[in-house]
């Protein structure tokens, strides 16, 4: 997890300022009017299941697509109507977009190129972000003679040297297999913590942008539906879309009247607010199996499959009602499949939302 | 599977070409071959034949240079401004292909000739009061009618390469700041090279060798080196000097092709 979780504006004004910024194609509105704000020296990301509209919206920060609505000022002045070639920003395209015809030095060069710095400076620049990225030695290849991570970084380079505002990332490690993703997650990180610029990266990837990200953007349907640091997501979901899409959470259905709740499971409690349904989600590791006397919310099902996964065991769990719940554990208690258990967890381990 | 595809290029393309290039160093006595080895052919080619040679050099130059800067406005518009309009262009470019080289020289015949299209509604709108003698019977007409007849073989292979530029190379230029006139010449064009140099040869080769285009609509006083061969195998029955002029013709086109692809090249970054 990033180191940085809270906020490191203290009252600053922010760097990007999204109001009211919406996109329509036609019938489809993609991005809903939003507003975001994000800090310089943040790592942000933009996080959503496929067809929210994350692409839509770094597009339109980067100047490529039009918006409908709404407005994008970067460092103060709005930038809305601008072109990319006008804008203190730079993209990591997702299909990278390298120039075939020219070689991974020209690439990285090219924008320093058409900046009219001096030749000298020029080369010591590419030359030092080639070492920075770790591609020194491919300089005189083509793209088409590149690995997908060779070009991810070629990709990299050619938008860091370019020293923007902003760098925006769409879906950077997407193509990458596992090994080679946490391998680019980390080097993004150290870059990053190096040159202390402003990230702005896309994926649909939770563990990713817990990974790397100190504020997290989530989105559905166009909508940022909460933005926050990775912990507070975690924690603090605002909707049950959030909680499930941010790692794995259970989530039982209730009832509330007269400010108590009542799980459909079984158990109750006292909780202020609107009467109506409501979902009570909760961690799979913040349950225990055989709760001791500090769990307030115990429930009864059988244990239906244990599954050991190395730093912990996970246990699933029929309840009474009918509903499941994952439990994770580190010490395999000696329950059998099939037998009759108990859960619980404490008060301050769940949340409480709205609607069902 | 080689063998069989080198024994139909064998018969097909290097066999004829092969005796043509003997027998343009023979004679003809009486109206029969003789075998020999003698330069005079070419040698007559230089000395008899160089002003057409330089002629129909000059005007395959321009009519290539023509019909490639057409092909790829066409192309530029089909690839990346006409939308989902661009199929239906590309078609109706590659239909007019099926009307046939013939029908294109006697449709241009009928637009520019005396009592053609042109002068009827220029004498019609009472712009002149004779009909002009201008559009047709000069090299101007055959220009026109061999770009007519190529454009859409040079659409082809320029609207290929360019389809195989990505548009996202295109937003990264931007992205680095290049205005579109940079994002022109720095991307598009160097990507699509090989297409434009295909479509240039292509079209200077196909100019350059034509002797139908000239003698219909190009008047008397331009006949192209190809109505000199044509002369020379079927008039003259002089098939040595009808071929060395062919071979001495080809050796210049190539030349051309080949300085008109290093002149291409220069647009390449460094
Ligand atoms: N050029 C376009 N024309 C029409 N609709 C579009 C266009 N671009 C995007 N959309 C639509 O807008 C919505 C959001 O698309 P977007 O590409 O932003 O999603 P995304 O969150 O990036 O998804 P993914 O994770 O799959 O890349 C989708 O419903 C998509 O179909
Ligand atoms: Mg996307």
């Amino acid at each position: 997890m990033a180191a940085d979780a809270k906020r490191p504006d203290g009252g600053r004004t922010p760097l990007v300022q999204l109001r009211g910024l919406t996109k329509s194609f036609g019938p489809v509105v993609a991005v809903r009017p939003l507003d975001l704000d994000i800090y310089a020296g943040d790592f942000f990301a933009l996080l959503g299941p496929s067809g929210c509209g994350k692409t839509t919206l770094l597009r339109m920060i980067g100047g490529f697509t039009e918006p409908s609505g709404g407005t994008i000022a970067i460092d103060g002045v709005d930038v809305t109507r601008l072109g990319p070639e006008k804008r203190p920003t730079n993209m990591v395209f997702q299909g990278y977009g390298l120039f075939p015809h020219m070689t991974v030095r020209q690439n990285i060069g090219y924008g320093l190129r058409l900046a009219r710095v001096a030749v000298a400076e020029r080369a010591g620049r590419v030359e030092r972000i080639m070492d920075l990225v770790r591609i020194a030695e491919l300089a005189e290849r083509r793209p088409d003679a590149l690995s997908g991570g060779q070009a991810q970084r070629v990709a990299l380079a050619r938008a860091l040297v370019m020293e923007p505002r902003v760098l925006l990332l769409d879906e950077p490690l997407a193509a990458l297999d596992l090994k080679l993703r946490k391998q680019m997650q980390e080097e993004l990180r150290r870059i990053h913590r190096q040159i202390g610029g402003t990230f702005v990266f896309v994926t649909h990837d939770q563990g990713e942008a817990m990974g790397l990200a100190n504020r997290i953007a989530v989105m559905e349907a166009g909508s940022c539906v909460q933005e926050g640091g990775p912990e507070e997501i975690y924690r603090q979901p605002k909707t049950r879309f959030v909680s499930s899409f941010i790692g794995e959470a259970n989530v039982l259905a209730g009832e509330r009247r007269a400010g108590v709740v009542t799980l459909g499971a079984g158990a109750g409690f006292a909780e202020a607010g609107a009467d109506g349904t409501v979902s009570v989600v909760v961690r799979p590791e913040d349950v225990r199996l055989d709760p001791g006397a500090d769990a307030e919310i115990r429930l009864d099902g059988r244990l239906e499959d244990v599954v050991f996964l190395g730093p912990y065991t996970r246990y699933r769990v029929v309840l009474d009602s009918g509903e499941e719940v994952v439990v994770h554990a580190g010490d395999a208690a000696g329950q059998a499949v099939g037998e009759r258990v108990a859960v619980g967890w404490r008060r301050d381990r769940q949340r409480l939302v709205q609607g069902s | 599977m080689l063998a069989p595809a080198a024994a139909v290029f064998a018969v097909l393309f290097v066999a004829p070409f092969a005796f043509l290039f003997v027998v343009s160093f023979w004679r003809v006595k009486t109206f029969k071959l003789r075998p020999d080895f003698t330069f005079d052919n070419y040698a007559d080619t230089f000395t008899k034949y160089l002003e057409p040679l330089v002629f129909t050099m000059a005007i395959g130059f321009a009519i290539a240079t023509l019909t490639t800067a057409l092909a790829f406005a066409f192309a530029y518009v089909i690839r990346f401004k006409a939308g989902r309009h661009g199929n239906a262009l590309l078609v109706v470019t590659l239909v007019t292909l099926f009307g046939g080289y013939l029908v294109k020289i006697y449709a241009w015949k009928t637009i520019l000739g005396t009592e053609g299209i042109l002068n009827s509604a220029l004498l019609a709108l009472g712009l002149v009061r004779e009909p002009l003698t201008i559009f047709i019977y000069n090299p101007g007409a055959v220009v026109v009618t061999l770009t007519h007849f190529l454009l859409p073989l040079a659409v082809l292979p320029i609207y290929g390469s360019l389809r195989g530029v990505r548009d996202i190379t295109l937003e990264a230029a931007r992205d680095l700041g290049a205005r579109p006139a940079r994002v022109f010449l720095d991307v598009v064009l160097p990507q699509c090279l090989p297409g434009v140099t295909a479509a240039f040869a292509f079209c200077f080769l196909i100019a350059a060798g034509d002797y139908v285009t000239p003698r219909y609509v190009g008047g008397p006083y331009t006949s192209m080196i190809g109505n000199f061969i044509e002369g020379q195998f079927s008039l003259k029955f002089d098939w040595p000097s009808g071929a060395a002029m062919a071979f001495t013709m080809l050796g210049a086109c190539l030349a051309c092709v080949a300085v008109s692809r290093a002149l291409l090249g220069l647009a390449r970054p460094r």
